[in-house]
C-alpha cells in the first residue's frame, strides 16, 4: 500500500471515527512517515477539542415557540389562496373584459377589407385582410367609387346645363 | 401547543425505500456526547410539558421514539399537520444546530437567532417535504446556506480574534474567569491564545474546507453525510477534508 492511499483517511483515524482497516494498520506500522503524520493529526484534533460552544440560551424555546406560534397563525399560503384575494378578483374581471373588448374591436376591424373584397371580386373565396391582394381589391374598389361618382357628378352637371338652356329658351 | 390547528392526518405515509433517514440507532454514531440530545426528548415531553405540548405531543413523540419512526417520517407527520412532532425534532437537533451555527458565527446571540431561522424554513417548507433524503442531510443545507450567508454578510463587522483579559468575551458574552479552574493566569492566557488560533486557523479555511471541517469533527458526521450537505462526491469530499486538516496540522503546529 502506498502512502497516499491512506492520506485521506487519516481524519477519519485521527478523530477516532474509525478503525483502521488490517492493511492500513499494517502499513502504519512499517512506515514512520504515516504513523507520524497521523500521530500530529491526532494532536491537531485534541487542539481543536479546546473550542467548546457555550450551552444554549434558557429562552430559545421560548422565543422559538413564539416565531413559531406566529408562522403557525399566518395563513397557509398554498397556490390558489393568493386567487381567493378580492383585489386579484377584480383585476382579473377587468382584464377579462379588456381582453374580450379588445378581441371584439380588432375582429370588426379587420371584418370590412374582407367584406369590400369578396364583394368586388364576387367570389367566395375569403381574402385575409393586410395582404397584398386584399389591398390591391380595396384599392380597385374605391377606383371604382370614385369613377362611379365622377361620372354622375358629370351627368348631373350635363343636367344642370339642359335645364339652364331650357330656362333660357322659354323664361 | 403552539399551534391551534387541526391535524389533517394522524397517518404517517411510509417513506420510499432507501430514501428515508436512517432509524436512530443507526444515526447514534454521527453525534459526539455533547452534541447528543441529553434527556429522552420523550421523557422531556410527556413528563415535563416543556414546550407546553399537549395530548397529540405525548402521542406523537411516544410513538417516533417506541415505533421506531425515522425523523423524515417525523417530519411527514409535520407535514400532515402533527405540530408536536415538529417539536420533538427541534428538541432532538436543536443543540447541534446552534453549535454548528455558533462556529459559523463566533456569537452565540448571533448562533440562536441563525437557529431559529433554521428550524423555522424547517416548518415553512413542511407542505413541500418530501423525504428524497435524509432529514439531517436536509437540515444541514439549510444551516450551511444560512451560515455561509452570514458570514460573508458579516465579514467586515466582526472582531479580529484577540483577547483582552477585562472584557466580557465577545462571542459568549461571558466574563473572562481567570481565577479558580486555572493554575494560573498565564497557562489560561495560553489557552486563550490557543482558542482564538484555532477560531482564526479555521475561518481561513476556504469556505467549503471550513463547512467539511465544523461538520465532521464538532458534528461528527460521516464522509457521505457531508458529501450529501455539500453536494459533492464521497471522494471529493475525502479529499477536500484531508487538505483542510491538513492546513489545520501546519497552521496550528506551534500549538500542539
Amino acid at each position: 500500500m502506498k502512502c497516499t492511499e491512506i492520506n485521506e483517511l487519516l481524519p477519519d483515524l485521527a478523530a477516532g471515527l474509525a478503525s483502521a482497516p488490517p492493511g492500513i494498520s499494517d502499513h502504519l506500522h512499517i512506515c514512520n512517515e504515516c504513523a507520524g503524520k497521523l500521530e500530529e493529526f491526532r494532536k491537531t484534533m485534541a487542539l481543536l477539542d479546546e473550542w467548546q460552544a457555550p450551552e444554549p440560551s434558557p429562552y430559545f424555546d421560548t422565543r422559538l415557540h413564539a416565531r413559531l406560534r406566529e408562522e403557525a397563525a399566518r395563513q397557509p399560503r398554498s397556490f390558489f389562496a393568493w386567487m381567493r384575494r378580492p383585489a386579484f378578483a377584480v383585476s382579473l374581471a377587468v382584464a377579462l373584459v379588456a381582453g374580450v373588448s379588445l378581441f371584439e374591436v380588432r375582429k370588426i376591424g379587420h371584418g370590412h377589407p374582407t367584406q369590400v373584397a369578396e364583394t368586388s371580386q364576387g367570389t367566395s373565396q375569403p381574402v385575409q385582410p393586410g395582404t397584398a391582394v386584399s389591398d390591391l381589391q380595396v384599392l380597385d374598389k374605391n377606383q371604382d367609387l370614385l369613377a362611379d361618382s365622377d361620372s354622375d357628378t358629370a351627368s348631373d352637371l350635363l343636367d344642370d346645363l339642359q335645364v339652364q338652356q331650357d330656362v333660357t329658351a322659354n323664361p | 401547543m403552539w399551534k391551534k390547528r387541526k391535524p389533517e392526518s394522524s397517518d404517517v405515509s411510509a417513506s420510499k425505500e432507501g430514501t428515508s433517514a436512517s432509524t436512530d440507532s443507526q444515526q447514534d454514531p454521527q453525534l459526539s456526547e455533547s452534541n447528543r440530545v441529553q434527556e429522552d426528548v420523550g421523557s422531556i415531553a410527556l413528563n415535563h410539558g416543556l414546550l407546553a405540548m399537549g395530548a397529540r405531543a405525548s402521542t406523537a413523540v411516544a410513538d417516533s421514539i417506541a415505533g421506531g419512526l425515522t425523523d423524515a417520517d417525523v417530519m411527514l407527520r409535520v407535514k400532515a399537520g402533527d405540530d408536536s412532532a415538529f417539536d420533538y425534532l427541534v428538541q432532538k437537533y436543536r443543540r447541534q444546530i446552534i453549535n454548528f451555527m455558533y462556529r459559523m458565527a463566533h456569537n452565540s446571540a448571533a448562533a440562536e437567532d441563525l437557529a431559529q431561522e433554521v428550524f423555522l424554513r424547517v416548518y415553512r417548507s413542511r407542505a413541500n417535504y418530501e423525504p428524497s433524503a435524509k432529514f439531517t442531510t436536509w437540515l444541514y443545507r439549510i444551516a450551511t446556506n444560512l451560515g455561509v450567508n452570514y458570514a460573508r454578510d458579516t465579514r467586515h463587522e466582526r472582531p479580529e480574534n484577540v483577547m483582552n483579559l477585562d472584557e466580557p468575551d465577545s462571542e459568549t458574552g461571558q466574563a473572562q474567569d481567570l481565577a479558580d479552574k486555572t493554575p494560573s493566569v498565564e497557562e489560561e492566557i495560553l489557552r486563550r491564545e490557543r482558542l482564538a488560533a484555532i477560531k482564526a486557523r479555521v475561518e481561513a479555511l476556504p469556505e467549503r474546507q471550513k463547512m467539511a471541517v465544523l461538520m465532521h469533527k464538532y458534528q461528527q458526521m460521516d464522509y457521505r453525510q457531508i458529501a450529501e450537505v455539500l453536494k459533492l462526491s464521497e471522494s471529493a469530499t475525502k479529499s477536500l477534508l484531508f487538505r483542510a486538516y491538513e492546513t489545520l496540522r501546519t497552521e496550528l503546529k506551534e500549538f500542539v
